[in-house]
């Protein structure tokens, strides 16, 4: 992506737990409008890296910038222009979901009107709901809208479909789609291999602290074909999940 | 956002509430009647007067049975004083030896019913002996402020309810938060734990003022506990005194990850100071060295200061030492909380 302004620069970033190096100088950019994934099997340093890029945690070594602004340096402004989707997190559960929105807004500094963030993530029907109510899809587009509150260059999305069913997972495509038409860039991390085929510009794959691939969808699978792979089935025009979305439907059967 | 949690705001008001009515049931305030069981062998009109002369003296509960079962009773416990009218009492001539048997163990009891005791046989022997009183003694009331237990207690269980809703609800609140990942997601926003810190306890100590207005004004209705001094010394008070246990939430959810251990560490630091900081009983009956220890625990000064204000009507400069104390605290703990703070 050589012709997009870079606004993510990562260059030889290290993070050690005692003996475990997590992240093991680890260097990737991202160019702006991008949707750029991390994908790795577990403890592979994806969210260690990923919450290093949101100010979140410390580095041993290494730098990072996002919009030209050290990670490390200037973690308060970093956090003010980024918007994030935790792995592990939760919200407040006394409060609705507008309220909700509109708390998130005050820690920015900026005035929400709630049920429109709620309308982008098609929640506008759950606005006087409280969080606990939520199924596992809705917790999660109430995650990615509360990451909009600051309306942010840059959306770190960590694993947005993790057990969700076919449906919702779906349905957080479109949304990441449609978050990145509107110019964000998006990095974001995923075990699911056709959910970054789907939606990646570009992929960094990445184990025991290294990236050990970076290219498009496209290119690395040319490349692994190039050297001789072969799928043992080749595959179909259509597979299983074509098969439960076409006898279940699209729609949501979240509420 | 915590007002919505209705259970939790109506049990914080119950505890005192109920602690307030059970020890106000107790009659603290009236002296206790001695019991005297009076084992009459001599049946005379003299022993008749006598025993209804003891009657009337007002601080005696007074029962006739035979001296070996009064003996017993008295050994079990059941009352306190055993007097013994030999025959022949009141006869002219005699002077036979009046038994008064009584409980060891009561002491007191027993000084009591021998005074008691000994009147009554002074006041026969005068009228035996047509003998004037060469003087008389007149008992009149003065009209006087009338501290009961429960003017006591009330001030005191207030500071104490203050602690309870500091300490409880927060440590337990935010380590929950913290559990869940609420506080995670925080950590992923632009805002600095010290803000976040004073945020929660300005938010929380409005609502602990109003649970605090809303147990001194029961305590005014229902148990006639009167205010001498400004409800505005009081409520200052009640502020300092609520921000400051509110911090000590914080240390508290700081230094401890799990509910589980958090309950325990929470009563070893609330349950010492509900003894020793003089919410129920005076300090007074506490030994020296433990006396002095109590008047630094951060509950002493805010019952003493309560109560200071409630019952003496003391203002901002009688209690500024209370203040002094709190403040000191306030300051520590928030140091404390502060560093022991972590979002996950």
């Amino acid at each position: 992506m050589r012709d997009r302004e870079e606004i993510i620069v990562v260059k030889g970033l290290t993070k050690r737990y005692g003996p475990l190096v997590a992240v093991n100088s680890v260097s990737f950019s991202v160019g702006e409008g991008e949707v750029f994934g991390v994908l790795g099997p577990n403890g592979a340093g994806k969210t260690t890296t990923v919450e290093i890029l949101e100010g979140m945690r410390t580095p041993d070594s290494g730098t990072a910038t996002v919009a030209g602004i050290d990670v490390v340096r200037e973690a308060a402004k970093v956090k003010g222009i980024i918007g994030v989707q935790l792995q592990t997190s939760a919200f407040f559960d006394g409060l609705n979901l507008v309220e909700l929105l509109e708390l998130f807004g005050t820690l920015y500094r900026r005035k929400v009107v709630g049920r429109q963030l709620l309308e982008q993530v098609e929640l506008a029907d759950k606005a006087k709901a409280s969080y606990k109510h939520l199924s596992g899809g809705q917790k999660q587009r109430l995650a990615i809208a509360a990451a909009l509150v600051n309306n942010p260059r840059v959306l770190f999305l960590d694993e947005p479909t993790t057990g969700l069913d076919p449906q919702a997972r779906r349905h957080m495509w479109g949304l990441i789609r449609s978050l990145q038409q509107e110019g964000k860039t998006i990095l974001l991390t995923t075990h699911y291999m056709e959910e970054a085929e789907e939606l990646c510009n570009r992929v960094a794959i990445m184990d025991m602290g290294r990236v050990i691939a970076l290219d498009t969808p496209a290119a690395l699978i040319d490349q692994l074909l190039a050297k001789g792979f072969r799928n043992e089935r080749p595959p179909r025009l259509a597979n299983l999940d074509d098969v439960f979305l076409d006898l279940t439907g699209k729609s949501l059967r979240e509420d | 956002m915590y007002l919505r949690n209705r259970q939790a705001l109506f049990w914080a008001l119950f505890l005192p509430i109920i602690i307030m009515v059970i020890f106000g049931l107790f009659n603290f305030d009236s002296a206790p009647k001695v019991k005297i069981r009076v084992a009459d062998q001599a049946r005379t009109p003299a022993s008749e007067a006598f025993v209804g002369a003891l009657g009337q003296s007002g601080i005696v509960e007074l029962t006739q049975g035979d001296r070996e079962a009064a003996l017993e009773e008295l050994k079990k416990g059941g009352i306190d004083m055993v007097v013994v009218l030999p025959p022949g009492f009141g006869a002219a001539g005699q002077q036979p030896a009046v038994e008064a048997l009584y409980h060891s163990g009561r002491p007191q009891s027993a000084r009591t019913g021998e005074t008691v005791v000994n009147r009554v046989l002074d006041e026969m022997a005068f009228q035996a002996a047509g003998v004037e009183r060469p003087f008389k003694l007149e008992t009149r009331p003065v009209e006087a402020r009338n501290l009961r237990y429960i003017d006591f207690l009330v001030p005191g269980v207030i500071a104490m309810a203050i602690m309870q809703m500091g300490i409880f609800s927060v440590a337990f609140a935010l380590i929950q938060f913290r559990q869940q990942g609420v506080l995670r997601r925080l950590k992923a926003a632009p805002i600095r734990p010290g803000d976040f810190l004073v945020g929660q306890v300005i938010t929380r100590l409005l609502i602990s003022i109003l649970q605090t207005a809303a147990l001194i004004g029961m305590g005014v209705v229902f148990f006639g506990v009167h205010v001498e001094g400004s409800y505005v010394t009081l409520m200052t008070l009640a502020l300092v005194g609520g921000a400051l246990f509110i911090t000590i939430g914080f240390v508290i959810s700081g230094y401890i990850r799990t509910e589980e251990v958090a309950a325990p560490v929470a009563n070893v630091v609330a349950m010492p100071m509900m003894f020793l900081s003089g919410v129920f009983f005076p300090r007074d009956t506490l030994p020296a060295f433990l006396r002095t220890l109590t008047d630094y625990l951060p509950l002493t000064y805010l019952a003493d200061g309560i109560r200071e204000v409630a019952l003496e009507g003391a203002g901002f400069v009688q209690v500024w030492g209370d203040f002094l104390g709190l403040g000191v605290w306030l300051v520590v703990c928030f140091i404390l909380a502060a560093r022991a703070f972590r979002w996950e």
